[in-house]
This record gives C-alpha cells, sequence and structure tokens, in this order.
C-alpha cells in the first residue's frame, strides 16, 4: 500500500504543479516546487519498491468491475528514471524556456509537462486494460502539444502531426492488443495469465511489439522521433528520449510478463529488430548536422540495444533458459536507466549550447570548449557514457549484453546471436566515432560564426540538473553490484517463475571489473594532480597555444574540418545522406557548389512523397463539402432514406 | 373527430405548404399544421392521461403561437414576403412531395414496427412529414422558408412520436419541444445577422464561410 500511495501522491502533487502553472496570479515558484516535491515523493516510493521488492497494490471500483494500481519493482524501475529526469527537467526549464518566452508558450509547456509525468505515473502502475489506455493516451496527446511548443516554426507543427499520427496508430495497436488480451484472461485486469497454450498469445505479442515499436522507435516505425526531438524543448526532448520511448520497453515487458508462454521465434525476431535500429540510429546520427537529430538518432540507436536486450530475455523464455532470461532482461532495463542518465544530460547539454548559440547547426559553432567550460566538462561525462566506454555507465549495461548474447551462441540461437554481436560491436564503435563529431565540432577548433563565438556558459539553475546527471553517470557505473539485487528483483517481475539471480554468475566479474575502472580513475587523478603541479608553476598563467587543425596551426575558421567531413569516411554506412557535386569541366571551369542534404529513408524518402500523393487524391472529397446547408441536409435526407430503405429491405434480401 | 381525418388533413397541409411561395402564407399552414398534430392525441382517444393533456397545450401554445410570433417577427424584420427562386421549383416540389408520401405508404409497411395501432395512417404520414421537412430544408433559399421547413421536419417526429405516446414519458415531450423551440429562437436571430452581414438572407452566402 505505503509504495502505491507514495506514486499516487507523486502524480497528484504533478497534476497539481501543472494546475498551478495556469494561474496567473500564483508566482511561478509554488508549481515548481509542488513538481520537484512530486519527483521526490515519486523517487522515494520507485526507490523503496526497488529496494523492498514487495508489490503493493490498491483495487477500486471501475467501470462495472475493481481496477488494480500496482507498483512492483517492475515499474518502479521505470518510475525512477522517470521522477529523476522529470524533477531534473523542471528546475532546467525554469531557465531554459521562461514562463514569458516566445509569447507565452511556457505556461502551455509546463502544463503539458506535469500532465505528461503525471499520465506516465498512473501508466506505469495501471494494472488494468482501460486505466492503462487512458493514461496512454492523455501521455500520447501531452506529448504532442509539448513537441508542438514552439508551433509557429512549420517544420515544429509538422513534426508534431507525424507524431500525432505515429501515435494513435500505436494506439490502435494497443487497443486490439487489450481486446485480445482481456478474450485471452477473461477480464480486463492485468493479473498472470494462468498456464495453458493458447493461439492467442502470439498474436497479442505482436500488436504489443508493434504498437509499443511506434513508441520505443524500433527501426521502420522510428520515423516521427527525430524531428520530433530535435523540435521540441531541450528538456523536453530529454524528456521524451530518456523517458518517454522507454515506455515502449515497459509495455513489451509488462505484458510479455503477463503471458505463461512465449511463442517460440519472437525472442529472436526483436533481437535481430534491435540490432537493425541499433546500427541504422547511430549510421544515421553520424549523418546529422543538427546535433539534437544527432542525438534523437542515437536514441533510435539504444533503444535498439534495449530492445536487443528484451528480445535475448524473450527467447530465454521461449528456451526455458533462466540465465538468459537474466541476462537479456537485467541488461535492457540497466540499459533504460542509464540511457536516460546520459541521453537527459546530453540533452541538457544540448540545450545549453542552443540556448547559448540560438542555432542547432553543427558546422556554425565550434570552439565552446573555451567559451563554455562547465558545460564542455559536464557534457564530457555523457559523450563517453554514450560511446558505451569504461568506467561510465552504459558500459556495463552493454556488457551485460555482450555477456547474454554469447550465452545464448551456445543455446540455439547461432545466427541471430552472431548478428547481434557483430551489430553490437559495430554500433559501439559508430556511436564512439558519432560522439566524437558531435563533442569535437561542437567544442573544440575554433568558432565557425559569431553566433559561436558570443557563447557563455548558462546560470546555475541549468548547470545543476546537468552535474547531478553526470555525477550519477559515473556513479551507476562504480556502484554496478549494488545494483544487482534491484536487478533481479525486475527480472522475476518481467519473466515469472523463469528467472536466476545476477549475483553469483555476474558478481565476481561485475567487482573486478568495477575495482580495476575504480583503480585505472585513481591513478588517472593522481597523475593529473602531479602534472598540474609538476608542469604549470603556480602564479604563472598556462600558455595556451592556438588551435591546431590538420597540421596547420592559425587556420581560418572556414578551413577547418566540418562535421560533414569527419563523417565523409563513413558516407557508405549512412543511408539517409545524399551528396551532390558537380564535376569541374572545361578549361575555364565556372565555380561549382557543394551540397549534401540528408533525407530519413523510412520517413522523408519512402512515406513522404506517399503520404503527400495521398493526401493529394483524399482532396477530392473536398467537393462534397460545397458550402451549402441544403446539401448537407440532402446528406442526411439521403442517409435517412438509405436506412429506412435497408430496414425495410433486409428482410426480404436475408431472407 | 376521427384521428385519421386529422391525419389526412396533415398529409394535405403538406402539400400546401410546398406549392406556396409566400413566406406568409407557409407559416400560416406551419401553425394550422401545429394545431392538428396537438389535438391527434385527444382525438385518439388519450384525454384521460393528465399528462398528455399537459402535452398537449404545451404542444397547441408552442406551436401555434410562440414559434409563428417569432417567425412573423422574423419575417416583418427582414422584409422578404416571398421565395423567389428556390433551388427546386414549386410544381417539381409539389411532385417530389407526392413521390415522397407515396413511397413512405410503401415504407410504412415494410418497416418492422410494433403492430397494434389503430391509426394506419399515423405512419405513412409521419414520414411524409419528415420527407416534406427535408424537402423544404434543402429545395428553398431563403433562411425563413428553411427554418418553416426545419418545424416541418420535428412535426414529422412528433407524428412518429405519437406511436409510443402512451409509453413515452413526458420528459422526453418537453426535450422535443423545447429543442424546437431554441433552435427557431437561434435561427430567428441568425437570420437577422445573416441579413446584416450579407445584405440578403439568402444561405447561399453562407458558403463563403468554409474553409
Amino acid at each position: 500500500m505505503l509504495d502505491v500511495a507514495l506514486v499516487l501522491l507523486a502524480a497528484c502533487s504533478w497534476i497539481g504543479a501543472s494546475l498551478l502553472s495556469l494561474s496567473g496570479k500564483l508566482d511561478e515558484r509554488w508549481s515548481r516546487w509542488l513538481g520537484l516535491c512530486g519527483a521526490l515523493v515519486g523517487i522515494l516510493g520507485a526507490g523503496h519498491g526497488l529496494l523492498g521488492g514487495v508489490p503493493s497494490r490498491l483495487d477500486f471500483p471501475f467501470w462495472h468491475g475493481t481496477a488494480r494500481l500496482e507498483s512492483d519493482a517492475l515499474s518502479a524501475a521505470f518510475l525512477l528514471p522517470l521522477h529523476l529526469v522529470a524533477g531534473l527537467g523542471v528546475a532546467y526549464g525554469k531557465e531554459y524556456w521562461p514562463l514569458n518566452h516566445l509569447r507565452g508558450t511556457g505556461r502551455s509547456l509546463r502544463f503539458h509537462f506535469g500532465l505528461l509525468v503525471a499520465a506516465m505515473t498512473c501508466l506505469l502502475v495501471a494494472r488494468h486494460g482501460l486505466v492503462f489506455l487512458l493514461a496512454w493516451e492523455v501521455m500520447a496527446v501531452c506529448a504532442f502539444f509539448l513537441i508542438g511548443t514552439d508551433h509557429e516554426l512549420s517544420e515544429v507543427r509538422h513534426a508534431s502531426w507525424v507524431y500525432l499520427v505515429c501515435t494513435h496508430t500505436g494506439t490502435a495497436l494497443l487497443t486490439a492488443m487489450t481486446i485480445l488480451l482481456a478474450r485471452r484472461s477473461g477480464s480486463l485486469l492485468w493479473l498472470p495469465i494462468p498456464a495453458g497454450p493458447s493461439p492467442l498469445d502470439g498474436w497479442i505479442l505482436l500488436l504489443a511489439i508493434l504498437g509499443f515499436g511506434f513508441k520505443a522507435g524500433f527501426l521502420p516505425l522510428h520515423f516521427w522521433l527525430p524531428s520530433a526531438h530535435a523540435g521540441a524543448p531541450s528538456h523536453v526532448s530529454a524528456m521524451l528520449s530518456a523517458v518517454m520511448l522507454k515506455m515502449g520497453i515497459y509495455g513489451i515487458l509488462r505484458v510479455s510478463g503477463l503471458l505463461p508462454a512465449i511463442p517460440r521465434g519472437f525472442g529472436a525476431a526483436l533481437l535481430a529488430l534491435g540490432a537493425l535500429s541499433a546500427v541504422y540510429g547511430v549510421g544515421n546520427a553520424l549523418a546529422q548536422r543538427d546535433y539534437k537529430r544527432l542525438l534523437a538518432y542515437s536514441s533510435i540507436e539504444n533503444l535498439g540495444i534495449i530492445g536487443m536486450g528484451v528480445g535475448l530475455g524473450l527467447a530465454g523464455r521461449a528456451n526455458h533458459d533462466p540465465w538468459l532470461v537474466a541476462l537479456g532482461f537485467g541488461g535492457a532495463v540497466f540499459h533504460v536507466w542509464n540511457h536516460a542518465l546520459f541521453k537527459s544530460l546530453l540533452f541538457f547539454g544540448a540545450g545549453s549550447v542552443l540556448h547559448a548559440t540560438g542555432t542547432r547547426d553543427m558546422e556554425a559553432l565550434g570552439g565552446l570548449a573555451s567559451r563554455m567550460p562547465r558545460t564542455a566538462l559536464l557534457l564530457f561525462p555523457a559523450v563517453l557514457a554514450v560511446s558505451a566506454l569504461p568506467p561510465f555507465n552504459a558500459f556495463l549495461s552493454e556488457w551485460f549484453l555482450y555477456r547474454g548474447i554469447f550465452a545464448s551462441l551456445s543455446s540455439g540461437y547461432l545466427w541471430s546471436a552472431a548478428l547481434a554481436l557483430v551489430a553490437l560491436a559495430f554500433t559501439g564503435g559508430l556511436a564512439a566515432v558519432a560522439f566524437a563529431k558531435f563533442y569535437g565540432i561542437l567544442f573544440l577548433g575554433t568558432p565557425r560564426s559569431p553566433a559561436a563565438s558570443h557563447a557563455h556558459d548558462p546560470s546555475r539553475a541549468m548547470l545543476l540538473p546537468m552535474a547531478i546527471l553526470a555525477c550519477l553517470c559515473l556513479g551507476t557505473g562504480l556502484a554496478g553490484p549494488l545494483l544487482l539485487p534491484s536487478l533481479d528483483r525486475i527480472v522475476a517481475v518481467a519473466a515469472p517463475g523463469g528467472s536466476v539471480p545476477l549475483g553469483p554468475g555476474l558478481g565476481t566479474d561485475l567487482r573486478f571489473l568495477v575495482g580495476a575502472e575504480t583503480l585505472l580513475l585513481a591513478v588517472a587523478f593522481t597523475a593529473y594532480l602531479w602534472w598540474r603541479r609538476a608542469l604549470v608553476p603556480p602564479g604563472r598563467a598556462e600558455f595556451r597555444p592556438p588551435t591546431w587543425d590538420c597540421g596547420y596551426a592559425l587556420t581560418l575558421p572556414r578551413a577547418e574540418y566540418t562535421g560533414s567531413s569527419f563523417s565523409d569516411a563513413w558516407a557508405p554506412v549512412l543511408p539517409g545522406l545524399k551528396a551532390r557535386i558537380r564535376r569541374l569541366t572545361g578549361n575555364f571551369p565556372k565555380p561549382v557548389a557543394f551540397r549534401s542534404e540528408f533525407r530519413d529513408v523510412v520517413g522523408e524518402r519512402y512515406l513522404g512523397p506517399r503520404m503527400e500523393r495521398l493526401a493529394a487524391r483524399l482532396l477530392r472529397f473536398r467537393r462534397l463539402q460545397p458550402g451549402y446547408l441544403s446539401v448537407y441536409i440532402l446528406y442526411v435526407l439521403l442517409a435517412l432514406l438509405g436506412a429506412f430503405l435497408w430496414m425495410g429491405l433486409r428482410g426480404r434480401l436475408l431472407g | 373527430m376521427s384521428p385519421d381525418l386529422l391525419i389526412a388533413l396533415t398529409i394535405l397541409s403538406n402539400f400546401v405548404l410546398v406549392a406556396t411561395s409566400r413566406v406568409n402564407k407557409a407559416i400560416q399552414i406551419a401553425v394550422v399544421q401545429g394545431i392538428l398534430l396537438g389535438l391527434i392525441p385527444l382525438a385518439m382517444g388519450l384525454g384521460r392521461h393528465p399528462h398528455i393533456l399537459l402535452m398537449v397545450a404545451a404542444t397547441i401554445a408552442v406551436k401555434g403561437w410562440l414559434i409563428p410570433f417569432l417567425l412573423r417577427r422574423a419575417l416583418r424584420e427582414v422584409h422578404i414576403p416571398r421565395e423567389v427562386d428556390p433551388y427546386v421549383g414549386y410544381t417539381v416540389s409539389l411532385m417530389l412531395c407526392a413521390l415522397g408520401t407515396g413511397l413512405s405508404l410503401i415504407l410504412a409497411h415494410m418497416l418492422p414496427l410494433k403492430g397494434g395501432t389503430k391509426e394506419i395512417l399515423l405512419v405513412p404520414a409521419a414520414l411524409s412529414t419528415l420527407f416534406t421537412g427535408f424537402l423544404m430544408l434543402v429545395s428553398r433559399r431563403k433562411a425563413l422558408t428553411q427554418v418553416v421547413g426545419y418545424l416541418i421536419l420535428e412535426n414529422g417526429i412528433y407524428l412518429f412520436g405519437l406511436l409510443l405516446v402512451e409509453d413515452m414519458p413526458l420528459l422526453v415531450e418537453t426535450g422535443i419541444l423545447l429543442d424546437l423551440f431554441v433552435g427557431v429562437f437561434v435561427m430567428g436571430i441568425v437570420i437577422n445577422h445573416i441579413r446584416t452581414a450579407f445584405d440578403s438572407t439568402d444561405t447561399r452566402h453562407l458558403a463563403e464561410l468554409r474553409d
């Protein structure tokens, strides 16, 4: 009861915060503090659930039956990042998007932000099909308004409409899934279904993967994601990427946890899908000029990695291999946490850069490290974490997945495991390149435009959330062994009756890894201290040489390496990039221009033109709407006559 | 008086209505029809129920006095005595009305209705009045005649409701009457606004408002 009460209290505080933000009289502070209170209570509730592991529930009458709210370890695992990122986001948003920013959009932003958090909180504790769908829908609609905050830009409007269509398609699939689930279990309550094979299981799982896959952004369903993340305010992007996408993962874990057995094949399919998404996402991340789009594509990559973990766990359940289940689900949930931490940090950092320079174009930036030193310092851990480098957190969760895939090699998943292994390694490498580009082009070199040369660090209100996240990134990486019991509890919920604890199998290796990392970190830190003391005598200013670039000192900013030239070597793996170079011809060639543009293969190149053609065809139906009242009444009359005739003739026609 | 006579008179008034071009006359016919409809429950011998008596009084008061009052006032304000060129001419309207009445006689037999009503003309008359109302709404151009069409449409629904009059609660009937009154009231205001906005009450101008 305690956990559910705390979680509900958190949801109520968030609703209160969102309502308070509407009031013009009250100071904005009240709403912010109430939201922060909600976040704190939510973190407490989730933490208690994770540490104690006893599910607590609340039943209440709802629509001719009872509905249940339950907070178990799996809910808590997603509640924790939700409230953490939401709380930090509220604190960050105060400076980043002031209340009267852009003609008062700040008010709508705050209102929908609070409502979004409350809806996701309810969604995570709902154990009733209708309540779940209701919360899902509120979440989706709030996110639509949040994405469209800056609605005077046409690209933002377009992004939010595409998102709305996608999310509703997903909701339609989820509604079908809920109906099938209700038919399978006999009620709308989401309780574990007793054993016994049923042909519905496969359909339920398929619909769940498709419907939740829209939210999670698995490969062919990802196309709404980049422009939505790029156009939204940065702390909202952090919220979407770090938390809302994970609701898809939560849904798959929750629904598959209800089913008594997993049909064979789904695990391997999800593993392959995740692997493809990861490679596709990171490949496209490399091609971006817009750094927020780069981060969005990196989210696709990370969701793909999480999907691989979930696929591995499902394969383990189908194969009755509890060790594989523990590694797969454990690794997936661990990566959910880690991605929430470093991706929100990255988006906050990107927001600081956007706030300072006003442009999302990487090619206009550069040299920010000396102008925004604090932001640069705080972003560095996130860049290392997203590249899965030790000693940061994502290294550990990917290591879980590597262990899982190696374990699955020996249990009959030869092909999918081999593919996943290669994909995971490839993804890690490309992610490192993509983020070397992100960090290098943004922060190193010399400024490429006046906007970048006049940039400065944001205020403490924006830096503090980033500092907290950076510490958490490092802390989670070093505290890996302590998290194993919580992960065990989560896996036990996600795979009822078929898991083994991670501790005995991983504990020794994990402690060794973390010990080695700590040692190296300590050595590096001591070396740094020694170096400072030995090489920079106190009292003398440090000599700063000009930026060294390709072996030439003192280059012009426009002769610098650009982001595009950095990723040019990887052109074969960038499916969406099109470069146009006209050849130099003749003896006295005219000036030629180079142009490259990026269009997403699925969303913009395949679906975009087809949708436009469809819309043009549907315009023909506009003729049905002439604007004359008489014609509309004629339609009513015809419909009425048709209904009468049908009623009269039905008996004769059908016998 | 037998109810069938009243119902037949109602059908006849439909014919007069579609054939007339004068707005004032159309309103008069609508009043006559409203009073006829109000009397039908009494003729059916339902006078013993107090709630039906109440309903009869309300119907006659609203359809025979209140609505015509509103319509005449609107007519005075806009000064349009005639419907000049309707979408469908008067002769054709008359023929369509006859066709509709014939069709409703056929349809009434085909509809799967509860048996046991004595008045065999009730359902055909309801359908025919409904059809006439629609015809006027579709074929007339002036807002005021369209309102009369709406009135006739509601009369058809009322006639249909008489089938169930003994089982239908007073609340439903009152609701329909109130609905009608509000509809006409609002239209009376809207007509005036159409006139001031477009300098005419021709509803064709409303097409400019579409997106």
